[in-house]
């Protein structure tokens, strides 16, 4: 099966990405291995409890996605810099409190190996 | 090998994104080919000289230097346009004009905004 990663860069609701990558994934899922690298602001995106008004919850829908088996990846450092804390244990695929199940905080690294296995990359920044 | 190609079009020291290009570009340096392309306002970060201590940010020149291996090209229209041309350029980097610029986007695997 070919892999597709998907990079991320922006925060949730400061533009669509986060709807365009969801829909992304969700179409590639048929077809592909899907990863997620959210870098820099893009950490922002599973945090639990947002209550956007008018908006679809950003953090609900990329977990949603994990469950499906997409593979989601948050950089340590921007995380760490933002105040999402890795802890040893991880539990339901995730390793940090403040975030939705199935995303995992890890080394910058991890995206240079997600590259690497990938056949299509798609990276959304403004 | 695969090739990456990190575009950074935003100036160093005002946002992350010349910190993050570069972070990103540097762990990829293990097994793919990368190049990092400075474009319109990216490419201030080609210039020498650059003190970034009272902002208290670390010095991106440096970790340009620190990373020789890092293949850097720099969009020379841009240069032009901001009246940099004339300036000292960090000498490890490489000056493209439109075209070459495009090839080098086009002929990598990945391309990566930041």
């Amino acid at each position: 099966m070919k892999t597709l990663t998907i990079v991320l860069t922006d925060g949730p609701y400061i533009s669509e990405y986060v709807e365009i990558a969801y829909k992304l994934a969700e179409a590639a899922l048929k077809q592909y291995k899907v990863n997620m690298f959210l870098y820099l602001d893009g950490v922002h995106i599973p945090k639990k409890g947002q209550n956007p008004s008018f908006f679809t919850n950003a953090g609900q829908l990329f977990s949603g996605l994990s469950e499906r088996g997409v593979v989601i990846r948050a950089c340590a450092r921007c995380a760490g810099a933002r105040g999402y804390i890795p802890e040893e244990e991880i539990i339901e695929g995730n390793n940090c409190k403040d975030y939705f199940p199935g995303v995992r905080i890890s080394s910058l690294y991890e995206l240079s190996e997600m590259l690497s296995e990938s056949d299509k990359v798609i990276s959304l920044s403004r | 090998m695969k090739s990456v190609f990190y575009l950074l079009d935003t100036a160093p020291y005002g946002s992350e994104k010349a910190f993050g290009a570069l972070n990103a570009a540097a762990v990829s340096l293990n097994g793919m080919n990368v190049t990092l392309g400075l474009y319109e306002d990216g490419v201030y970060l080609a210039v020498v000289g650059q003190d970034s201590q009272k902002l208290g940010l670390p010095n991106l020149a440096d970790i340009l230097y620190a990373y020789g291996e890092l293949r850097v090209i720099v969009h020379e229209p841009s240069l032009v346009e901001r009246r940099l041309f004339g300036e000292t350029l960090i000498e490890t980097l490489e000056l493209t004009d439109e075209e070459e610029f495009l090839e080098e986007i086009k002929s990598s695997d990945f391309i990566i905004l930041l």
